[in-house]
């Protein structure tokens, strides 16, 4: 102990860069917008007002926030159900697979090396209702498919883009998670008289719980927060606002509409509601994993 | 209550690897049959293959006469005990129990009467609401038990149930099977590396070595007529000792000069003797019925004690169980007598047990070595 405390910098010293970064690129941007949501400021930056809480009453009263809001958590719904099921059936058949194993993960995580405006542009592009590819088969089937003009469109391709990128990640972790459960469990279930989905939904399911919830987690912030490249580089929040998340609006109104005291409110409401979401999630959804 | 015919038994892997040689064994209703032998020589691809775990190549498996090698386990009516229990840790003891049942569609008042009959026969009444973690290992093996029991199935499945268990656990979880399998009278295969354990469990031993049986037959009949020198040197503990020895006068001479006269009928000009080390017993005077040794270490057991012994021209060291407390120490000379009429005679190639006409003993080897 006594060693320890002579040097009592030391460790300080250490996470000095760590901290450093921390400070600079999140605790002081942080501060400086949650300072902004108590003011008003001109477009060009030249002088604020103190208005203590209007930015919020002003946000919170508007019919446009509680549309993005609605917005927002029919595509998070979407994006989280959406990359989950499919990730866990992915894993689930690549799990089975024993020749070309290798190739096959590779694959199935390849789409987390692109970026999300990329991937936002390809699916943007197969679907593109004048060039596309796929809107052109889609065409042929008798469906007319133009998400610059269909709200619903729109909504279904930033939610499909979105869930293809993060379909990788929960790849990773559901095969991490299948490949840990222990063979003999399932040889047991399966003498004990379970059929393969009975099997699947009374034991790999509830032994999967832990994964399961760590990615409803981090599922809910990326729709939140990381989807805006995404839907900036298919939709641009439109058509009309039927794909303006409450993320995409905070970028609206603050660099598009110069509205900046309202936009760093947004974001300060927004990094309550995920903190409050995350905080239900831990409350009430992790009591009934099975570790 | 069933009976199981195994029938050429074979099963090769999609890379050409053949883990099982044709296995021929039947097992008669109630019996617990205790399958041996070192690792990789298929003793648990065998059981995986009864369970229906693992695809049969070639052969056939019947239960009560029924061919079953294509049904799937669920429909074998069999139970097994895995090596690490494979308890659902999601699940409670009395959900563990009663998993069999509920996939069977058991109705729910029936299936808590039956967890709770068996937990009362072996003991977890009062654990029956704890998670599988929450108990020691011991309790674990007898969750894992009472899953196979209360499904009363047809046959017993144990894969090397006790060796995740501490030594003294191991013991007396041991009986606890051994009493529980003949209450129940349900046919059983045990798998262990363990021979301590096969010895104690078995009604019929089946000593098993490079996807070949060597040797089916009571422990006791294993341990006195060993029919190759692999069952040989596999039964018993410590181990049996071998040395060459050839053939001189109706007598066998040893390379250091010993004579042992045998009964034995033998026709080959060089064998190899076996000599238990309970049957190697300690005299004051060397004459030339006796082996000298040196001794090389001592091992007191209480009962009885070990002298780990090197004979002159002898690579291996001979092992001697002499009784009680010896006044033996490291480096004595140590005269040691065979008894002559326990002695085993192998022969030099084919380890095959020499004096042995009685092939029925070990009815799988002569057509598994062909094969």
């Amino acid at each position: 102990m006594a060693t320890f405390q002579r040097h009592r910098l030391t460790p300080w010293i250490l996470l000095a860069p760590q901290l450093a970064i921390v400070a600079v690129f999140f605790f002081w941007p942080a501060a400086q917008a949650v300072l902004q949501a108590f003011y008003v400021e001109d477009p060009f930056g030249l002088g604020r007002t103190f208005v203590a809480f209007e930015n919020f009453t002003r946000v919170l009263a508007s019919a446009e926030y509680y549309r993005a809001l609605g917005i927002t958590v029919a595509f998070s719904i979407g994006v989280a159900l959406g990359a989950m099921a499919l990730a866990l059936l992915l894993a689930v058949l690549a799990d089975r697979v024993i020749k070309g194993a290798h190739a096959y993960k590779t694959l199935l995580i390849w789409p987390y090396a692109v970026a999300p405006a990329v991937a936002g542009v390809l699916w943007m592009f197969m679907l593109a209702p004048e060039l596309g590819l796929v809107s052109a088969w889609l065409g042929a089937l008798g469906i007319d498919w133009n998400h610059q003009l269909n709200g619903g469109q729109a909504m279904a391709l930033v939610v499909m883009a979105s869930v293809w990128k993060q379909m990788s990640y929960n790849f990773v972790f559901f095969l991490a998670g299948l490949q840990a459960i222990p063979r003999s469990l399932l040889e047991a279930a399966a003498i004990d008289g379970a059929g393969p989905w009975r099997r699947f939904w009374t034991i790999t399911f509830p032994l999967l719980s832990p994964t399961s919830f760590f990615l409803l987690v981090m599922n809910s912030v990326y729709a939140f927060f990381e989807t805006f490249g995404t839907i900036d580089a298919t939709t641009a929040g439109g058509p009309g606002g039927a794909t303006r998340t409450l993320v995409y609006k905070v970028f609206e109104d603050g660099f598009v509409g110069y509205d900046l005291g309202s936009s760093a409110a947004q974001s300060v409401l927004l990094m309550l509601l995920v903190g409050l979401l995350t905080l239900l999630q831990f409350r009430y959804l992790e009591r009934k994993v099975q570790y | 209550m069933a009976t199981l015919s195994l029938d050429a038994l074979r099963k090769t892997y999609p890379n050409g690897f053949t883990a099982l040689h044709g296995i021929d064994l039947a097992i008669d209703d109630g019996e617990l049959i205790v399958v041996v032998g070192p690792s990789g020589c298929g003793k648990s691809t065998l059981l995986r293959m009864l369970a229906g775990l693992e695809s049969i190549s070639d052969g056939e498996l019947a239960i009560d006469g029924r061919r079953v090698n294509d049904l799937e386990p669920a429909e074998r009516d069999i139970a097994m005990v895995f090596q690490n229990y494979a308890l659902y840790p999601h699940m409670s003891v009395a959900d563990n129990m009663g998993y069999a049942l509920k996939n069977r569609g058991v109705p729910k008042a029936e299936r808590r009467r039956k967890v709770e009959e068996t937990a009362r026969l072996i003991g977890l009444e009062d654990l029956l609401d704890r998670r599988p973690r929450q108990l020691s290992g011991g309790q674990r093996q007898r969750v894992a038990m009472g899953r196979a029991i209360v499904r009363e199935p047809k046959v017993f499945l144990f894969d090397e149930p006790l060796s995740n268990l501490d030594a003294k656990l191991r013991v007396q979880m041991r009986i606890e099977i051994r009493r529980l399998q003949k209450r129940l009278g349900v046919t059983a295969v045990y798998v262990t590396h363990d021979q301590v354990e096969a010895m104690t469990l078995a009604d019929r031993l089946v000593v098993m070595n490079g996807g070949h049986i060597e040797q089916v037959g009571t422990p006791m009949h294993l341990y006195e007529r060993p029919a190759s020198r692999f069952v040989a040197g596999f039964i018993g503990s410590p181990a049996m000792n071998f040395l060459d020895a050839r053939r001189a006068d109706g007598d066998l001479a040893l390379p250091c000069g010993t004579r042992i006269a045998t009964s034995h009928e033998v026709h080959n000009d060089a064998v190899c003797l076996g000599i238990r080390p309970e049957h190697l017993s300690r005299v004051s005077e060397a004459d030339d019925t006796t082996l000298t040794t040196r001794v090389e270490l001592v091992e007191p057991l209480g009962a009885d004690t070990l002298a780990h012994v090197r004979l002159d021209g002898q690579e291996e060291p001979l092992v001697a169980r002499l009784d009680g407390v010896q006044p033996v120490a490291e480096g004595d000379t140590l005269y040691l007598r065979p008894d002559a009429s326990r002695l085993h005679l192998f022969d030099l190639d084919t380890g095959r047990r020499l004096d042995d006409k009685d092939i029925h003993s070990c009815p799988s080897s002569p057509s598994s070595r062909l094969a």
